[in-house]
């Protein structure tokens, strides 16, 4: 007589919503998504997603090109609100207040959450002008404080030993890797809670990617870092906890572990195996 | 916690408020040009109106005999029209074909080297101030025009038509060029696959392609040309009869070597010492309004033309 | 390729080369013939002398200071009022209607005739505002005229700025305003200033605006205020060529009323041209 295991893996080709609390009871969550919807006019970018994203850990988003990832991203810190068709759906809690309510203040939001783009962006002025910037839009304008703040971003961003002699150099002039790092550097000095990295090293050669992955593991330790990637391995080499978006979609959100070895729903199985994207 | 509502702080507030009347700085600047557009319109509407009311347009736009200040006074603007016109045209005569066989050398004959010439040449063309083309063409083209026809002044509007041919042509390369070149390299190639010669494919595959900036590169011209005062009133001398006469023995038809006064020339000429207010001063502004409509048309038709690409004008990505 | 083929070809090509060897010619020509017929007259005591004789003897000084003075009035109020049109065209509302409506009125106003912005300047700002035939009305007048210029080429200077620029600042919680002032405009002032230059030398060129609006022919004084009429090379040159009693006499002074004017012309965009190309080798971005 066999015993009839149950599996919690429902039957193929049907999978139940994704857990919205991802891998495990921990921590309170810092972002609460619930049933968020976006659209581009009239064309639909997001599906109804739910997840809870925790603190102090590393989260990546994958999937395949154009299937909202990065929209989901730019909606966590309303950098989306700039092109004029979008409309929302649903609530996304950050710190329990609903970001997309009209009554934010945009300006602490992006205290709170900071942003790195895929292209390094740094503005044309000094390294030290670049991290001061954050913190001049905040009415700092002592030199002392900001020479400190500035030394501790670039620690932080494991940058301050390569530029500490020249702080007063163009930011255009050091190489891709090190820029990142300085934007990272940048979204630091205004002390956030949550950092936002958009495909942050697909700009980037091996060599710097590998340094970045390495920070990521260190920032971990004080921020929550929300990482989207086209790069699985990268997202299996950094991440805690790992989602997987399709068609604007949440599929499934899951241990990174398990996402990459024991997917629940096919189509997650089919992603990471590499049949498609 | 209220961390990221907005407070009402005073520093929120105070940047909340700059930032609206940034906005507000700004928007009402660029109200600007459409006070001023419509403040144009309304105001020679304004001030000639009375006068086409007043004399009706028979004796003005259709009227034969512009004297405002005889015993008799006349306000009929046809011969201006018509000055207007046909020196417009006889520039353009001249200045087309010229203007569209050089743009066409520039672009698909001339090598690197000659490009990087004729491209700045054709600007520092443009850049002349129109005084100084109304002063050429009276020292220079008159002279020599008198010299050929056998007259003892070539202020007539053939001197004009030259003078003004000169000033368009930078238009008309530089909008024309444009267009040639962003014929997509497709077509080039296909045309030089199958056979074609350069010319072969420059005059049957080429340009007809680039047919729609082309056109919009004369209206434009055009409308440059019916609009300019100095060359004119500098070249084409100052009668202000209906400059007709027979060609061929038989027919009516445009007398370019007559003495002609164009709209634009007419309002330089009279706009001066014509009492403010007065009828004649209106009939003036009845001439300004002409002119802002034609050249208003021909703007709007060279815009809808230009961005209404006829036989797939793309560019090479 | 059979031979009268071959000729055609050539001959047409011939025919195209012709019209860009005569465009050549004609531009050679027009220099050849202002400088040197000009360059006789220049002298110390021509630039810097005012007029005497009834014109016949003497120079040009005030009509270069007039020239001057218009001018930079122009731009004292084109340059702020297109440089805002521009950042509201290109930084608040990029799409729209009242986008649309602004470009529409920006290139109308592009193709309306010199003279009848003379007109109207005289019957708006001369008449009506009473401001009479002098530098204020004239420099009013030419400001809405070189208003789509400035606007034109102010749009193009913030369109050169990279949008990344932009969103960095965004995403540190600049406000637009914020990032207009810190990221964008310290990299497209340089542009805009280049081409409110390029819009000041066409201004300087133009007779028809001013003829109506406060040029005058002669003047004992210099203007001492904005409303004093004044003199003005473009005008000065008109009436030296056919408005003076003895044409003949006072010809070579319209020459180098010519030169003088042609070179301010070329001088500044002479000037434009360098500028702009040393800060296109500077720019690290």
């Amino acid at each position: 007589m066999t015993t009839a295991t149950t599996v919690a893996v429902p039957a193929t080709g049907q999978s139940g919503p994704p857990r919205a609390g991802g891998s495990e009871a921990g921590p309170e969550p810092i972002i609460r998504v619930q049933n968020l919807s976006l659209w581009y006019g009239p064309v639909q970018a997001l599906k109804n997603v739910s997840m809870e994203i925790r603190p102090r850990r590393v989260t990546a988003i994958i999937g395949p090109s154009g299937c909202g990832k990065s929209t989901f991203l730019k909606t966590l810190n309303r950098m989306i609100s700039f092109v004029p068709s979008v409309r929302t759906e649903g609530r996304v809690l950050v710190d329990n207040e609903d970001i997309l309510a009209p009554h934010i203040d945009l300006v602490a939001l992006r205290s709170y959450v900071g942003m790195v783009f895929q292209k390094p962006n740094p503005f044309p002025k000094s390294i030290f002008e670049n991290v001061a910037f954050g913190p001049r839009l905040r009415g700092i304008h002592d030199r002392a404080r900001l020479a400190e703040i500035v030394e501790r971003s670039l620690r932080q961003a494991a940058l301050w030993d390569e530029v500490k002699d020249r702080l007063n150099h163009p930011a255009l002039y050091l190489s891709g890797g090190q820029q990142q790092r300085l934007c990272i550097a940048r979204a630091l000095a205004v002390d956030p809670q949550i950092i936002l990295m958009d495909e942050p090293a697909s700009a980037l050669d091996p060599a710097a990617t590998a340094k970045l992955e390495d920070l990521l593991q260190q920032l971990e330790n004080d921020y929550t870092v929300i990482i989207v990637t086209h790069n699985m391995q990268q997202a299996a080499r950094v991440s805690a906890e790992t989602a997987f978006f399709l068609d604007g979609e949440l599929i499934e959100f899951d241990a990174t572990d398990r996402i990459f070895t024991q997917p629940r729903d096919p189509r997650t199985e089919a992603y990471v195996t590499g049949r498609f994207g | 916690m209220a961390r990221l509502r907005l407070r009402t702080g005073s520093r929120t507030q105070r940047r909340e408020l700059v930032e609206k009347a940034m906005q507000a700085c700004f928007m009402l600047n660029g109200t600007v040009a459409i006070l001023a557009l419509a403040g144009i319109l309304i105001f020679l509407l304004k001030e000639s109106l009375p006068a086409l009311v007043e004399l009706g347009p028979g004796a003005t736009i259709l009227g034969t005999r512009w004297n405002p200040t005889s015993m008799n006074p006349g306000y009929g603007m046809l011969p201006l029209i018509v000055s207007t016109i046909m020196v417009t045209v006889g520039a353009l005569i001249i200045a087309v074909p010229w203007g569209i066989a050089t743009a066409a050398y520039i672009s698909e004959v001339a090598t690197v080297r000659l490009k990087e010439m004729l491209k700045p040449a054709v600007e520092m063309l443009a850049i002349f101030p129109s005084v100084i083309f109304g002063f050429i063409g009276l020292v220079v083209v008159a002279p020599a025009v008198a010299r050929v026809f056998g007259m003892t002044n070539g202020q007539v509007a053939l001197t004009g038509s030259i003078t003004l041919a000169i000033m368009a042509l930078p238009t008309i390369v530089s909008v024309a060029e444009d267009a040639i070149t962003g014929i997509s390299r497709d077509y080039r190639e296909a045309a030089y696959a199958l056979g074609a010669t350069r010319w072969q494919a420059v005059r049957m595959v080429v340009l007809p392609a680039a047919r729609s900036g082309i056109t919009a590169a004369v209206m434009l011209a055009f409308g440059r040309a019916v609009g300019e005062t100095m060359a004119v009133l500098m070249t084409t001398g100052d009668a202000t009869g209906m400059p007709l006469t027979e060609v061929l023995g038989f027919i009516t038809g445009p007398d370019f070597l007559a003495s002609v006064r164009t709209l634009t020339a007419n309002i330089a000429q009279e706009g001066l010492n014509v009492p403010w207010g007065s009828l004649h001063w209106q009939a003036l502004f009845l001439c300004g309004l002409i002119l802002f409509i034609l050249t208003f048309a021909v703007n709007l038709t060279a815009d809808l033309v230009m961005h209404r690409p006829a036989g797939g004008r793309r560019r090479v990505s | 390729m059979n031979r009268r083929l071959r000729q055609r070809e050539a001959v047409n090509l011939t025919l195209l080369r012709l019209a860009a060897l005569l465009l050549l010619a004609v531009l050679a020509f027009m220099l050849y013939w202002v400088v040197s017929r000009g360059v006789g007259v220049i002298s110390r005591s021509f630039i810097f002398d005012a007029p005497r004789e009834r014109m016949t003897a003497g120079g040009i000084w005030p009509a270069i200071v007039g020239t001057t003075y218009v001018s930079l009035g122009t731009l004292l109020i084109s340059m702020p009022v297109g440089i805002a049109t521009a950042i509201y065209l290109n930084e608040y509302a990029q799409e729209g209607t009242w986008n649309r409506i602004i470009r529409l009125a920006i290139r109308n106003l592009a193709g309306v005739p010199s003279i009848v912005y003379g007109l109207f300047g005289l019957g708006v700002f001369a008449a009506l505002l009473r401001l009479g035939t002098s530098l204020a009305a004239a420099s009013l007048t030419l400001s809405l005229m070189t208003l789509p210029w400035i606007v034109t080429a102010a749009e193009e200077a913030l369109r050169s700025v990279p949008q990344s620029f932009r969103e960095g600042s965004f995403a540190l919680g600049a406000t637009r305003w914020q990032t207009i002032r810190h990221q964008v405009l310290p990299y497209a002032l340089p542009g805009m200033a280049t081409g409110s230059i390029l819009g000041l030398a066409r201004a300087a060129g133009e007779t028809a605006p001013i003829l109506l609006t406060g040029a005058a022919y002669f003047l004992p004084r210099l203007p001492s205020s904005p409303l004093d009429q004044f003199m003005a090379l473009p005008y000065h040159l008109y009436i030296l060529a056919t408005q003076h009693s003895s044409l003949t006499q006072v010809r070579p002074l319209a020459y180098g009323t010519a030169l003088v004017l042609l070179a301010l012309v070329m001088l500044l965009n002479a000037l434009v041209i360098i500028v702009r190309s040393r800060a296109r080798a500077k720019k690290t971005w």
